[in-house]
């Protein structure tokens, strides 16, 4: 009898943990396929519905294939300071940098001034700012056209000096 | 760069410059080609080695992860074939260095098409340093080789500093529950001296490769290492972007005391460890483990894994640092998107946050264009981050136009605005990182007396990790999570044994329901529980509860009252449940209040009334307060409880362990 009681309580325990572990957990839409090094192509490229699972098991939200230490390291493998590093960057930072530059200041303008090769975060801030419609005009846009677009200010706009971007 | 023969600012910083022997690292001094038959050097440097006993050595076994058996002899923990030279490099530690010494006589390859291919040197420089400097290697007599693919992983990290990241506890994901903890290599060089451009280090983090979509499958597998774990290097911005943007969790950030030569040896064993997989287990062997494990290979100085307890909790890895005097140099906090827009909310006042949420929510507050622009700027900096908690998601994800559009309007509004932004200074919270939290395990034993039992004495106790009452310090106090959780009671008068609770997991999420975030309060508990009503007094009846709805908090999170809808169902043989069957569903209203006072004193009081139908009884209820007062890891407890058939008194002493 006591045995029995036992199953009873451990099959109503597995039916509604096997519950609670299926509910909740986000799901993406891929929409952003495999362009650029921004976060919706990491998290969302090529795997739809299976990113709840992923994000339950991995321990991160966004995919781990393209960042192996030794192998297949993905052009969103570094961000240094430099043409390339700088596009990565700001696909990578796309929202977050978005926001900074509305607000004309913040963690990302300071690190993208870096990677540019810039004179003075504030100068970038204030050109970015200024320019905002134009150069983040939505997530409508192609993540590469975001970051073509702020190099190209950044490069184009002599006053902030961006030698590393030359 | 450079270095195209071989990553000699590797093998300089790994070995401290000091200890090769011949030309210490000036470079570029070409070394003849060794023949491969067994060079006399090479001869000599085996036996050595032998000599000394390098195959057994501590720094030697960490490295290659090598742990004694239970019945003698060694296992690594690695489970690539590719982690070892020798045929039984997997066993046999000392087979293994001698391999490593003959490969580094090997002769070049040719075109290696991958970094398995390539040279010993070159796939294991943490190893070679380690023999280097153990063996005082002659660089004259050793054919250094050129390890492009090496050095491109060091010219990628240029590490200058490394951390250990803590990123909170996050209850919507249930393998990250604990919190997650990973390596950040710092590139300091950037910039002028003192600025700190943390987002363009490297995050280097251990996980799982999941092969599942099922479920149970998946929770299967993760317990029982069917699943692969391995080591993978990004730029730290997509963590940060990750966990304290899409998931708002605040990182703290424990900068390590490494010398420059262990340092080195990090970056060169991540790159061993790049070319390896472990078996996951989520309990044990995780992401917190095999992060200490590369550390101590790496500085054998360090006992880290001593330090925690055989299941592996984020939190206790932090312990652990703290557990070397001096290893911590500093410690930083990254607030996450909600502590950010909590802290500017902080600073506005009531009719200012109504038209922060006007505007959140797309619509246009008075005589808004008219406003100071200081004020301008504030509310809009404001509703910028309350749109990006709300909605920041499904913009990611691309899945909600209109949040989009929300967003936009609101940037371009900012933008229009030709004014900087302040930057927004956010002190830790008071109640601390990980490292001041309690143990997670509990342990209590008290008396107390019940008016359907007389007296008890009652035992309980807990695996992990945290509830309402237990010390606030290092905890969010929204949230209680618990695993293995049982009370059971002695009872003189009828000399029996009475099991009260027996809870696989516990959880309670507190969210303020206030003028920003409309967000509900949950709470789910599965296990097995004491039935104390007429329904079967006494029956041990297993189950599962989950409840929802409102909470409002104050104080920080200090002060928490709940409202909740509350769905139940129990079963047990004897029950009389739903239509006389075993299987007994009940819903109705519970509710609960808490009240942190200081870091000493916690109250909670619970209440829960439920309908049973076509049960009998029809109806149940269940009253509880509790008071805890909290001494260091002791704490003191006065716990009272209500139901149809008894109310009893307990009052316990509670002591907290790792």
């Amino acid at each position: 009898m006591r045995q029995a009681r036992w199953v009873i309580a451990i099959l109503v325990l597995a039916t509604g943990t096997a519950y609670a572990a299926e509910s909740g957990g986000i799901h993406g839409t891929g929409r952003y396929g495999t362009a650029g090094c921004g976060l919706g192509s990491l998290a969302f490229g090529d795997q739809k519905g299976a990113i709840q699972i992923l994000a339950a098991t991995t321990n991160g939200t966004f995919g781990t294939q393209t960042f192996g230490i030794t192998s297949g390291t993905s052009n969103c493998g570094e961000s240094a300071v430099g043409m390339a590093g700088t596009k990565t960057f700001i696909e990578g930072n796309r929202e977050a940098l978005a926001k900074d530059a509305a607000r004309g200041s913040g963690e990302t303008i300071d690190t993208l001034t870096v990677l540019a090769g810039c004179k003075d975060s504030k100068a970038v801030g204030a050109v970015l700012q200024k320019r905002f419609t134009a150069l983040f005009p939505g997530e409508g846009v192609a993540v590469e056209k975001v970051s073509e677009a702020v190099i190209g200010t950044l490069r184009t706009e002599s006053s902030l000096a961006c030698g590393a971007i030359g | 760069m450079k270095h195209r023969r071989f990553p000699f600012a590797f093998l300089c910083s790994a070995l401290a410059l000091a200890s090769v022997r011949g030309e210490a690292c000036a470079a570029d001094t070409v070394p003849p080609l060794g023949p491969e038959a067994e060079d006399p050097y090479l001869s000599e440097l085996i036996a050595a080695a032998r000599a000394q006993g390098l195959g057994h050595d501590k720094a030697w076994l960490r490295l290659g992860r090598w742990r004694p058996r239970l019945l003698g002899g060694y296992e690594s923990e690695a489970d690539g074939a590719d982690f070892f030279l020798a045929h039984d490099g997997k066993k046999d530690p000392a087979a293994e260095l001698e391999a490593m010494l003959r490969g580094l006589f090997a002769p070049e390859p040719v075109a290696p098409a991958d970094v398995r291919a390539d040279h010993p040197q070159c796939r294991f420089p943490a190893r070679f340093a380690y023999l280097a400097r153990r063996l005082g290697l002659d660089q004259a007599r050793i054919p250094l080789r050129s390890c492009p693919r090496f050095a491109d992983f060091w010219r990628r990290v240029s590490g200058r500093s490394v951390a250990l990241v803590f990123s909170s506890y996050y209850l919507n994901n249930p393998s990250s529950a604990f919190g997650h903890t990973f390596l950040r290599l710092g590139k300091s060089d950037l910039g002028t001296p003192g600025e700190r451009f943390e987002l363009v280090d490297q995050g280097v983090d251990y996980a799982a490769t999941p092969d599942t979509s099922n479920a149970v499958l998946y929770a299967f597998k993760g317990l029982t290492g069917l699943f692969r774990g391995e080591f993978t290097a990004r730029p730290y911005f997509y963590k940060v972007r990750e966990y304290a943007d899409y998931e708002s969790r605040d990182m703290w950030e424990y900068e390590l005391a490494l010398q420059p030569d262990e340092l080195a040896m990090l970056i060169g064993h991540l790159w061993e460890l790049g070319q390896t997989w472990f078996d996951y287990y989520y309990a044990t062997e995780n992401c917190s483990y095999h992060v200490l494990g590369a550390l101590e290979a790496v500085a054998p100085r360090l006992e880290l894994l001593s330090h925690v307890g055989k299941v592996t909790l984020p939190a206790d890895t932090v312990k652990a640092l703290f557990a070397n005097p001096g290893l911590v140099r500093a410690v930083r906090f990254r607030p996450s998107g909600r502590t950010q827009l909590q802290a500017r909310a902080s600073g506005l006042t009531g009719s200012e946050l109504e038209r922060v949420t006007e505007l959140a929510d797309g619509g246009e507050p008075e005589a808004f264009s008219r406003a100071p622009e200081a004020e301008r700027v504030r509310l809009l900096d404001t509703a910028l981050d309350l749109v990006d908690v709300r909605h920041g998601r499904a913009i990611i994800e691309g899945s909600d136009p209109a949040a989009d559009a929300l967003r936009q309007r609101l940037l371009e509004r900012r933008s229009a605005i030709l004014v900087a932004s302040e930057p927004l200074a956010i002190a830790p919270p008071r109640s601390g990182g990980p490292e001041r939290g309690h143990g997670s395990m509990r342990l209590g034993v008290g008396a107390g007396a019940s008016s359907a039992d007389g007296p008890l004495v009652v035992l309980d106790g807990r695996l992990a990790l945290h509830d309402l009452v237990d010390p606030p310090a290092g905890f969010s106090p929204q949230t209680q999570l618990e695993f293995l959780k049982f009370r059971a009671a002695l009872l003189p008068r009828s000399r029996t044994i009475r099991l009260d609770e027996a809870t696989l997991f516990q959880a309670t999420s507190l969210n303020g329901f206030g003028r920003l975030e409309r967000r509900v309060s949950w709470k789910a508990r599965a296990g097995a529980i004491r039935v104390v009503d007429a329904g079967c007094p006494g029956c041990v009846a297993g189950g599962f509860e989950v409840g929802g709805g409102p909470a409002v908090l104050a104080r920080g999170g200090a002060l928490a009252a709940a409202v909740t809808a509350d769905a139940e169902l129990l079963g047990a043989p004897d029950l009389r449940g739903m239509a006389g069957g075993p299987l007994r569903p009940g819903v109705g209203p519970g509710g609960l209040v808490r009240v942190l006072v200081g870091d000493r004193v916690a109250l909670l009081g619970t209440a829960s009334w439920r309908w049973l139908p076509l049960a009998s009884p029809r109806t149940t209820f269940q009253l509880g307060a509790i008071a805890r007062l909290h001494l260091g890891a002791v704490s003191l407890a006065a716990e009272w409880r209500r139901s149809p058939i008894a109310q009893e008194g307990v009052l316990s002493l509670q002591v907290f362990a790792r």
